[in-house]
């Protein structure tokens, strides 16, 4: 990698870019070292596989380009598209600028500069479920909408517009962050978000939200895409294309500022002083207390609990989902929230994972402890969101609202004994202080977000199916046997924690 | 008469193997280490010797082979064996969320320390110029600190054995004395102490007698003088090639 002196000379800037792009080259090449080669193959067949099929299959469809479903959908295209810019923000947002290539502990000796960091954080962006699944919902969507007749275009368009809403993500998210960074830049950037929450609630309460979202630019962009090709389309095309080359461009700008300031919410953290509190009474309670702290003291974790938790409730709020369509969310959140540390759960200490296996304690404790630690924190995330979700769904029946408990600790044991099987079956050593770090290498969080997506959103669709029967004992039949199921798995992954070979393995991976 | 002058052994390993896999980190490793006595592990990177403390920490179970830790087998009686110890690891050793003062606190509650931890906590935090950060996160702290931390950590509780690996690393002076304070105070009061460290000097230093390990398995067992001086180099530097 190059070493060269930093300058500001036109020449050398060029060359110094030119080297940032290339390294990111090296870095990918490191990262790709670490995973089976064929393993990224299969991936990048399946993304590629489904991508097409979501391009091409709905276009064929019964009713596509059709007057009914297809056209409502043609007119919500603007609104998706604004949609999806808004879901790129967030996440990149949530992760202090996007996810690292490499972790930061593991570069530090090394010469990386902002923009290198910046393109990896472009090129991960994709791999992240929410990405994945809204994407091709997109493509999906644009397809039915124009029918097989115009669906190539529109197609093409929408893609590059996926493209470019993510590098436009990407240079707010980095600005913002470097916003962040500043003296008072945490509360300017909570102002910030409170307001935007209160502009959404007062045009929604005003009846003027539908006004905004038929006056955004993205509908020129729909109406130039579903042209066809010829000149406006063209255009259009270009038009994106110029925003992506731009945005990706620009997007080192901010990245090089931010690089330059100290992260004060990490640093906060690190420097704060924290209460002596009283010796708890049990050694459950000892090693939970240690636990919530590793949980709830990380940056990462508060950051993408509040994304997580108040994101989905604001927009089921707005969109006054009902009582049986509120069952999507817990397994939504819970999934989330277990992708924030709960699929590599015993990587909390990192190398404090030694020192605490030499305490005496039994392992059935730590597991239960830890179990515990992440259950609650699922409930948290969850709860806040139906909370927020629930205030304008009205009264419930019997059955809507056995339907949506049900849903709820279902979800969350699925997903809690999902996450501790994981946690054991593939630890990683991870440093979980930066907003930006994620539990697992990238590729595996896609296995696990996608895995995790599928068996949640099955539940939840069975729940809001029977949430329409009025039997309400119905769900909690349903649920009796998930719960058992989900605790089956739960006590085999302690099983597994609580044999000492095993345990040997995971703490000595989890601590480097 | 005879067993007041004979000490007690305390750490009794027998054929120990480690195996991860494919990998044999521990080939055959015998070790007998005395109360009130403290015995240096020394060899080089990858011989075995923070496997060796591991096993003995019960943090890592041995693949073949008897580990006797206060008379209690790793193996059988893990918890038994783990109260006996003060474990300070070659790595971190710190949650990085928690302060010291809340690992202090875990470790009281679990080793069923009564009244009076606190006070002992408090001192040694002081002899280690750790006092004013007893209520910070660790993530934050300066290698050495982590490393004195971890040692106040495997000392606090006046275990039987106390095992210290790579405990002078990257550690300031005063934090060196401190150790070695440490050290000697548990060898008074009867500990066993198993040390394991690259630096030759501050092993003959703290301990009495050393163990020389090679490719996961022991060359030599002598004592601290016999490793003294530029004859005790050339010793060692023949027992590593």
């Amino acid at each position: 990698m190059p070493t060269a002196a930093f300058s500001t000379e036109p020449r050398s800037l060029v060359r110094g870019q030119w080297w940032a792009v290339q390294d990111v080259g090296h870095l990918l090449r490191l990262r790709a070292g670490t995973v089976r080669r064929r393993r990224t193959l299969v991936g990048l067949a399946v993304f590629v596989v489904i991508t097409v099929g979501a391009a091409v299959v709905p276009a064929y469809l019964p009713g596509a380009a059709g007057d009914g479903y297809a056209f409502n959908l043609l007119l919500l295209m603007p609104t998706a598209f604004a949609g999806f810019q808004l879901l790129t923000l967030a996440s990149a947002v949530a992760s202090g600028g996007g996810r690292e290539l490499v972790p930061r502990d593991q570069l530090v000796a090394y010469p990386v500069s902002p923009t290198t960091d910046h393109l990896g954080a472009l090129l991960l962006a994709p791999l992240n479920i929410a990405w994945l699944l809204q994407c091709w919902l997109l493509i999906g969507s644009a397809a039915y909408a124009v029918g097989p007749a115009a669906f190539v275009p529109m197609v093409i368009g929408t893609f590059l517009w996926v493209l470019a809403a993510t590098a436009v993500g990407q240079v707010v998210a980095w600005s913002i962050e470097g916003v962040r960074r500043t003296a008072h830049g945490i509360a300017a950037v909570r102002v910030l978000a409170i307001l935007g929450i209160g502009a959404a609630g007062a045009l929604q309460l005003s009846h003027r939200l539908d006004d905004v979202l038929d006056a955004l630019p993205t509908r020129r962009l729909v109406m130039g895409l579903d042209a066809g090709f010829g000149w406006h389309w063209l255009l259009t095309v270009l038009v994106i294309v110029g925003v992506f080359v731009v945005a990706v461009a620009l997007g080192a700008v901010p990245a090089h500022l931010t690089a330059r300031l100290q992260p004060r919410e990490e640093l906060r953290v690190e420097s704060g002083r924290y209460r002596a509190r009283p010796t708890t009474s049990s050694d459950l309670g000892a090693v939970l207390r240690v636990d919530r702290a590793s949980v709830w003291r990380a940056v990462p974790m508060r950051r993408g609990l509040a994304v997580l938790a108040v994101g989905p409730g604001l927009v089921s709020l707005a969109g006054d989902l009902p009582w049986n369509q509120l069952t999507i969310l817990p397994g939504l959140v819970a999934s989330g929230g277990a992708l924030l540390f709960g699929v590599n759960a015993w990587s909390l200490e990192t190398r404090g994972a030694l020192w605490r296996e030499s305490l005496p304690v039994s392992p059935g404790t730590v597991f239960a402890a830890r179990a515990w630690v992440l259950m609650e924190f699922l409930f948290v995330a969850s709860g806040i969101t139906l909370g927020l979700a629930v205030l304008r769904a009205g009264v419930p029946t019997a059955a809507e609202l056995a339907a949506l408990l049900c849903t709820w600790v279902v979800v969350i044991l699925q997903v809690l004994g999902a996450s501790m099987r994981w946690s054991l079956r593939s630890p990683y050593a991870v440093d979980l202080r930066s907003a930006r770090a994620t539990p697992a290498p990238p590729l595996a969080m896609v296995g696990y977000s996608t895995k995790l997506a599928a068996s949640t959103t099955v539940t939840s669709l069975v729940f809001s199916g029977l949430s329409q029967v009025e039997a309400w004992p119905l769900s909690v039949l349903v649920a009796a046997p998930l719960v058992g199921w989900s605790m089956l798995r739960l006590l085999k992954a302690r099983d597994g924690w609580v044999e000492p070979a095993t345990r040997a393995r995971v703490v000595m991976t989890v601590a480097g | 008469m005879v067993s007041e002058r004979v000490p007690r052994p305390v750490v009794d390993v027998q054929g120990l193997h480690v195996r991860f896999g494919e990998v044999e980190a521990v080939s055959g490793v015998d070790l007998v280490a005395y109360a009130g006595h403290s015995t240096a592990l020394l060899g080089r990177n990858g011989a075995g010797k923070s496997t060796t403390m591991r096993v003995v920490a019960g943090v890592v179970p041995p693949t073949q082979g008897r580990v006797l830790v206060a008379g209690h087998d790793v193996r059988a009686e893990p918890l038994e064996a783990k109260r006996s110890v003060g474990y300070c690891p070659d790595v971190g050793g710190l949650v990085p969320r928690a302060t010291p003062w809340e690992h202090l606190q875990l470790s009281a509650k679990l080793r069923r320390l009564g009244v009076g931890w606190e006070d002992r906590a408090r001192d040694l935090l002081e002899r280690f110029e750790l006092g004013d950060v007893a209520h910070r996160v660790t993530s934050g702290f300066s290698h050495g600190m982590g490393r004195r931390l971890s040692v106040v950590l495997a000392a606090f509780h006046e275990p039987e054995v106390l095992l210290l690996d790579e405990p002078f690393d990257g550690v300031d002076p005063i934090g060196v004395e401190a150790t070695l304070d440490i050290v000697n105070d548990a060898r008074a009061r009867g500990a066993c102490v198993l040390v394991s460290t690259h630096l030759r000097e501050l092993a003959i230093e703290a301990c009495s007698s050393v163990l020389v390990l090679r490719g996961g398995a022991r060359v030599a067992t002598v004592t601290a003088h016999e490793m003294a001086g530029e004859e005790g180099a050339r010793a060692y530097r023949g027992l590593l090639d």
